[in-house]
Formats: C-alpha cells, structure tokens, sequence
C-alpha cells in the first residue's frame, strides 16, 4: 500500500475514533446502553441544527396540536413537554408562547402566584420577542394576546404591593 | 524514545520481493514501500493514534461507587496547561523534532496526518494529567502544584530522550500511587448511612469530606493504570522523526 493511502486511512481513523471519543464525553453516557440511546440522540439534534441553518427548520405539527389540546385542558405539564418536543430549538414564537403562556396560567393562583414559574414564563417570553418582535396570538382561548401585555402580567404577579392584601383580590380571574 | 531511521516511502524506490512483475516491470514508475517501512508508516499513523486517544478515552473515565455508572471526567484547564508544557518538553529533549514532523517538503497529506499524531498525543498527554491529579478539592492543587514545579524546572534541565522518559515514568508512578492506593484508601464507600458512618469508620468518613474526595469504584484504578501504562508505551513507540536523516 503507498503511503499516501496510509496516512489517509490514519487520517480517517483517527478522525472518526477522535469524534467518538469528543461525543463520550459530551454526551457522558452512564452505561454501554446508553450509548447508543444518546448517539440517536445526538444525531437527531444534529438534523434539527442543520434544517436550522439551512432555513428548513419547521414545527412538529402533531405534536404542537397535542401541546395545544393539553394546554386547552389546563394539563400545562404535558403541554409544555408536548410543545418542547414540536419545536426542540425553541425558535417558533407561536410554540414559545404557549410555552410561556402555560408558566402564567399554572403558576397563577387566587391568594398567591408561583414565583419561580412566573420567572420561567418572564425567561421564555424573552424567546419570543427574539424570535419575533411583533408577535400577537391569534387564540381567542388567550386574553394576554401579546408578549408585553402577559409580561406586565407576570410583573405585576411578581411585585409585592399593598394592592395584594386587598381582599378583593380573591374574586379576580385568570386571563 | 524510537530512534531508528525511517525511510520517506515518497522519496526512495524501494523494489517490491517475489513480484511477478519484478523483471518486466522496468519503467520508472513511483515505487512500493518495503514491509519495514510499510510497518513503521502504520505504526505511524495507525497504531500511535490508536493508543493516544484510547489513552485520551480512558483517561477522564471513572466509575461511580454507588451503582458502577460511568462517569466522564471533563479535564481541568490546568490539564491542558500541563500537556502543552509536557509537549514542549518533549521538543526540547529530542523525542519530538518539530522539524522532523512538519516541513514544507513533505506533501500536505503526510502533514496533516503527523499533526493528528501530534494532537493525538497532546489529547492523550493532557488525559493523563486528568487522569492523575484528583479530582477537586485541597488535594487537587497540592498535586497539579507539584506537578507544576516538576515540570517547570524539568523545562530549564538539559535531558535526552531516555531521562525524560524516566523522570516522567517516576513522576506518572509516584502521582498514581497518591492518588489510587493512597487517597482511595482514604476514601470512605458510598451508600452508607450516618449509623454506619459513625459506627464503622468515622475517621474515613472524616477525611473523606475534609479532602473532598470522590467516591470512585476500585475499578477506576485499573482503568487507569492501563492508561497510564498505555500512555508510555506509546511514547516509547513514538519516532522523534519521520524523515531519513543520513
């Protein structure tokens, strides 16, 4: 064999043993099994990336209309997890809103909100207005049909004021 | 530490035995390599990656005491630091001639083939320090300091191959032994509770946390030894040159 095949195959071999080794260490399987679960994994991920840079990144529609079923019957868990699935790079500002729609509405209470979901609706919002500056929902289901208004929604679930202690407070609802 | 001389199979005609050709075949075509050199090219660029990136796979691989998982152990910035002084070690001692690897004469394949050798080897150099030095906590940077110092007067020393080769091998073993039958045996198991803590070996326990020592399973040490192992005969197998020289 001439030499030049060697150090093309060397090349090669070593590329591909070198990948390998960086994907172990990235993925950081927890046994042999695992392997081969997070290399589809990783290989999925990869696809999305490219239909990403190559413009022909769409949403899972099935998925997202099984998010949207469930967000409708104020299951917000399977909603969110649904609607993760439709759109794993996070780049739909109509999924991402429903995202951050589903934070307000399970995090919101009569007496008193969840902070701490409030403060993920307020993170995913940020997403949409990356994504899409102008968006407006055309859901009638949603009062908040802007991503500013349900931020001044969700800053004033999150502000203490004197206002919280007014009693009258309990008859207000969700939007 | 391999000095022998290896022939550019580019450069030399080298005629091929018991080719049925070999009579016939006059014309001053580009010859084949001899089985010598055709051994020493996939020593080259077949065997040596192969060795320094399982060494690289092994080095950062531990495994978890409680349930046996897998546990991949990204390396330090310090690693790197440490690989790279290693390297320059081996350019100043002669086991690595920089100009014996890369030149302008060679053709862009043979280079980009010798520098994934070369980065193999600084791959495998920096899992091997990430390999040695514990994990985290007091212990790391007393090791990565004596590290450090060793290999920081060993920049300034004048060595040839054969005693850089000995102090590494003595400095790898002595770093091993701290680390694997020392500080493991140091090391309290995991799974047990405060009771038993208490009750069975408090002082272990004691040490355990003041250190902040992982609790790694007993095959870790093996997995590293073979890396470390793996490690030397590589560089042991590793031509300071790939040209002829006369």
């Amino acid at each position: 064999m001439k030499e030049k095949y060697i150090q093309i195959l060397g090349i090669t071999m070593a590329l591909i043993y070198g990948v390998f080794v960086v994907f172990l260490y990235a993925a950081e399987p927890r046994s042999l099994e695992e392997i081969s679960s997070k290399a589809i994994e990783t290989v999925q991920n990869a696809a999305t990336k490219g239909q990403v840079i190559m413009g022909t990144y769409e949403v899972d529609q099935a998925k997202y209309s099984e998010g949207l079923n469930a967000f409708r019957q104020d299951n917000f868990i399977v909603a969110r997890d649904a609607l993760a699935k439709a759109d794993p790079e996070r780049r739909d500002a109509r999924t991402q809103y429903y995202v951050a729609y589903s934070y307000y509405r399970q995090g919101w209470g009569r007496l008193s909100n969840d902070d701490a979901l409030f403060r993920q609706a307020l993170e995913t919002l940020q997403r949409v207005n990356f994504t899409d500056k102008n968006f407006r929902s055309d859901d009638a289901d949603l009062q908040l049909r802007t991503p500013a208004e349900l931020k001044n929604e969700l800053e004033e679930g999150l502000r203490v004021t004197a206002d919280d202690f007014n009693p009258l407070k309990v008859l207000r609802e969700r939007k | 530490m391999n000095d022998e001389i290896i022939i550019d199979a580019d450069e030399v005609d080298i005629p091929e035995m018991g080719s049925p050709n070999t009579e016939i075949d006059l014309a001053p075509t580009r010859a084949k390599p001899g089985r010598a050199t055709l051994n020493t090219l996939y020593l080259r660029h077949i065997v040596l990656p192969a060795i320094f990136l399982t060494v690289t796979l092994l080095g950062g691989l531990r495994i978890a005491s409680l349930d046996g998982a897998f546990v991949f152990f990204r390396p330090a910035l310090v690693c790197l630091i440490f690989g790279a002084i290693l390297l320059v070690l081996f350019a100043r001692s002669g086991v690595l001639r920089v100009d014996g690897w890369f030149s302008e004469s060679f053709t862009p394949i043979k280079n980009a083939a010798n520098g994934l050798v070369i980065t193999s080897l600084f791959a495998a150099a920096t899992q091997i320090f990430n390999s040695l030095l514990p994990e985290q906590g007091l212990t790391f940077w007393i090791v990565a300091f004596c590290f450090f110092w060793t290999l920081w007067n060993n920049l300034f020393a004048d060595f040839d191959p054969r005693q850089l080769f000995r102090s590494l091998g003595g400095l790898f073993g002595l770093a091993f032994v701290a680390k694997y039958l020392v500080l493991a045996n140091l090391t309290a198991p995991a799974g047990r509770t405060w009771f038993e803590t208490l009750t069975e070996n408090p002082g272990q326990e004691a040490i355990t946390r003041l250190l902040d020592l992982p609790r790694y399973a007993g095959s870790t040490g093996y997995i590293q030894f073979f890396a470390v192992a793996l490690f030397l005969l590589g560089l042991y197998l590793f031509p300071a040159t790939t040209v002829q020289r006369d």
